[in-house]
């Protein structure tokens, strides 16, 4: 079984020695994908470190781990450097660079200047810096997930701005007459997240918004930047793994379809549900809401398709580890949504909205949607363009079991705990301090699941580093014994716009 | 080429209506808001916050006050914000008019501040919280924000802000512990959060 792990997470690309056009694209886009990747890992790292710091800051406020005293490091300052560092750190320089290699492997286009997209990383990367630091000095918007001030911000937006009009361009330049459904996704993402961040940024901070307006627009932008962005990207890498992996094509292809529109078109109204009660007009929140709501449609079609893709080959997940990342992700993807319809109601989010259950919500699609599907792409994709195999694939065993028990003991905790506070939180007979000590114990229990979760990912940084650094190029004659995925690979990329 | 670029169009005029009503809408509608005036008095509603308020709001913003404490008050039919006494009526968009950042905040592991003024008057009261929250109430779990305070030499009379601190937390004989620029300008905004003027559109809540 051992033998069959590591053969899955090596190299398979049979085109790598036989027309070498797979390989040229691959070799063209190399350097640029693993910039993105690398930032990545390294931005992982960093919002690793801060999520452990202020849940550990959550139930032990004043004990020397939570650093006590020290502005710069604390509760208020780590909890969204922690969000902003995973978000736009790690998910999206991870999410960038699958989205190149995607494009450029699904439209056969070998990059011209591979330096366009390695300037746009590091631009990206500055920014980051620069408002990691704003952040951590209280030089803060006070606007969540939107914190860095506008010149990082600014920063931030010149390297989207980049990538997408670079991904825009390899759309358009097509060799292919059709666009798979992977593609879909990426152009939807690329184009969403440069004008929704574009849009945050200048309403809130260049010509500010009037008032409440604010609040509308950076929850608008706080639910299309997970539905719209964070969601379709983990969807196109979906939609590409699963079937060449499994050697499966994609089950229904009019699935596929309702999945991407019923998702463009519902996504981008349901952020408001973050602020049910708000001071809005009454029809805004309904029409987040009844989106919310709706959005179950796509999400079961993406849902179903998958599962039926999958159906009687999900033995295949024993040994194909990439594949089971991505596939746990799938599955998370519908839990994730559906616990998101349902806190959305308005009877239900009278007792979760300001709770550990919205942060519950929040770490499902994270953790365990768009985290897993990116590790596993992450897991196909670099020994490919490294030409080199992962070391230790128990070290990969290792992760995802750390990260699979850590994060279901963090969704029950976080579940059960916020449950009880906002049951303790709607009577109006229980004071602040003894909800808050109901659930105390529930915060001990996340700071454990945390640092499960944190090991499980260490153990993936540690593999990324050593076959980045240590591991040698697999020679030719083990290549040769791999099988073919070339059909299925075609199988997926027939599945296009009618 | 042609589907493709129906595709890109399709993603553009999707997102395109959710900017629309969510984005542009409001940007201009909430532009139209004006202070309310009482027929019978002729008193204007709200009155906006006085600058150090403002400078205050961004201290508030620097710690990350709002990732554990909510500024709004949902309606009677919504939640039970108003029983726990967080507001006599539901806060509306003209509570914010004047508010160059709004705090409206997704988590209550801390009390919701939307008339923390009006509960509390006192700035010895919020000088104390932030500096040792511990001793008000030894299971809250908020973290002292120390950096807001700074101990010094008594210089002639003490100063009026000076807290008043006993036992292991009191300063040594002569020194005295007192608010930073910062510390006094968020104590004044959290001071002047008061939403208990009345409103045409929010009526107060009826028992």
């Amino acid at each position: 079984m051992k033998e069959t792990a590591i053969s899955e997470l090596e190299l398979h690309d049979e085109a790598a020695t036989e027309h070498g056009a797979i390989a040229l694209v691959d070799r063209s886009i190399r350097v640029p994908v693993l910039f993105f990747f690398g930032s990545g890992v390294f931005w992982l790292v960093v919002a690793s470190a801060f999520y452990l710091l202020s849940s550990w800051q959550m139930h032990t406020p004043s004990a020397w781990w939570a650093l006590p005293g020290i502005a710069w490091l604390s509760f208020g300052r780590a909890y969204p450097a922690f969000l902003n560092c995973y978000i736009y750190g790690w998910a999206t320089c991870a999410g960038i660079g699958t989205g190149i290699w995607l494009l450029s492997r699904l439209n056969g286009v070998s990059l011209r200047s591979p330096l366009f997209p390695v300037i746009a990383c590091v631009v990206w990367n500055i920014g980051m810096i620069t408002g990691l630091f704003s952040l951590l000095a209280g030089a803060t918007t006070g606007r969540q997930l939107l914190e860095f001030p506008s010149c990082s911000a600014f920063i931030l937006f010149l390297a989207l701005a980049m990538i997408s009009l670079w991904a825009m361009t390899i759309i358009r330049h097509r060799k292919r007459e059709t666009a798979s459904i992977s593609e879909w996704y990426l152009l939807g993402a690329f184009l969403w997240f440069a004008w929704m961040y574009a849009t945050a940024n200048i309403a809130l901070e260049i010509a500010p918004a009037p008032g409440v307006a604010q609040a509308a627009i950076n929850w608008w932008y706080v639910g299309a930047l997970v539905q719209l962005w964070l969601t379709p990207v983990a969807l196109a890498a979906a939609y590409y793994l699963i079937p060449v992996i499994s050697g499966r094509p994609i089950y229904s292809y009019k699935l596929a379809l309702l999945g991407f529109w019923g998702l463009a078109l519902f996504g981008g109204w349901t952020g408001l549900t973050y602020v049910i009660g708000g001071p809005f007009p009454a029809w805004i929140v309904t029409a987040s809401i009844v989106a919310k709501v709706l959005l179950m449609i796509p999400v079961l079609a993406v849902a179903a398709n998958f599962h039926l893709t999958m159906k009687g080959h999900f033995g295949m997940l024993r040994d194909h580890l990439a594949l089971r990342f991505v596939v746990t992700g799938t599955v998370v993807y519908t839990a994730f949504s559906f616990a998101g319809s349902f806190i959305s109601t308005r009877s239900i989010a009278q007792f979760t909205q300001f709770t550990f259950v919205t942060v519950m919500q929040n770490q499902l699609g994270l953790f365990g949607f768009y985290s897993m599907i990116l590790f596993g792409a992450l897991y196909y994709i670099v020994p490919r363009l490294l030409n080199r195999q992962w070391l230790f694939p128990k070290l990969v065993e290792a992760h995802f079991w750390l990260v699979v028990v850590g994060f279901v003991l963090l969704v029950f905790d976080l579940a059960i705990g916020g449950l009880i506070q906002g049951f303790g939180l709607e009577d109006p007979q229980i004071p602040m301090i003894a909800v808050n000590d109901l659930l105390g114990p529930f915060l001990a229990i996340q700071s454990f699941a945390a640092l499960l979760l944190v090991a499980g990912n260490l153990g993936f940084v540690v593999a990324f580093l050593l076959i980045l650094l240590i591991s040698a190029p697999v020679r030719q004659r083990e290549i040769a014994i791999e099988q073919s995925n070339e059909a299925s690979e075609d199988t997926e990329a027939e599945v296009s716009v009618a | 080429m042609n589907k493709i670029n129906r595709l890109f169009f399709g993603v553009f005029i999707l997102f395109g209506v959710t900017w629309l009503a969510l984005v542009a809408y409001p940007y201009l509608t909430f532009a139209g808001l004006r202070q309310s005036k009482d027929d019978a008095t002729g008193a204007l509603a709200p009155l906006g916050n006085p600058g150090a308020a403002a400078q205050g709001a961004r201290v508030y913003a620097a710690n990350g006050c709002l990732y554990c404490h909510s500024q709004f008050v949902r309606a009677q039919d919504e939640g039970n914000d108003i029983d726990r006494k967080w507001g006599t009526r539901r806060t509306v968009a003209r509570d914010y008019m004047f508010d160059r950042q709004v705090f409206l905040g997704t988590s209550r592991l801390g009390a919701d501040l939307s008339n923390v003024g009006v509960r509390q008057t006192d700035p010895q009261w919020f000088y104390r919280i932030l500096y040792s929250p511990q001793t008000m109430s030894p299971e809250v779990s908020m973290p002292a924000y120390r950096w807001l305070f700074q101990t010094r030499e008594i210089q002639g009379q003490p100063s009026v802000d000076a807290l008043k601190l006993e036992g292991t937390e009191a300063p040594s004989p002569g020194y005295e512990i007192v608010p930073t620029q910062e510390g006094k300008a968020l104590v004044g905004y959290l001071l002047s959060l008061k939403k208990n003027y009345p409103l045409p559109e929010a009526p107060e809540a009826t028992e």
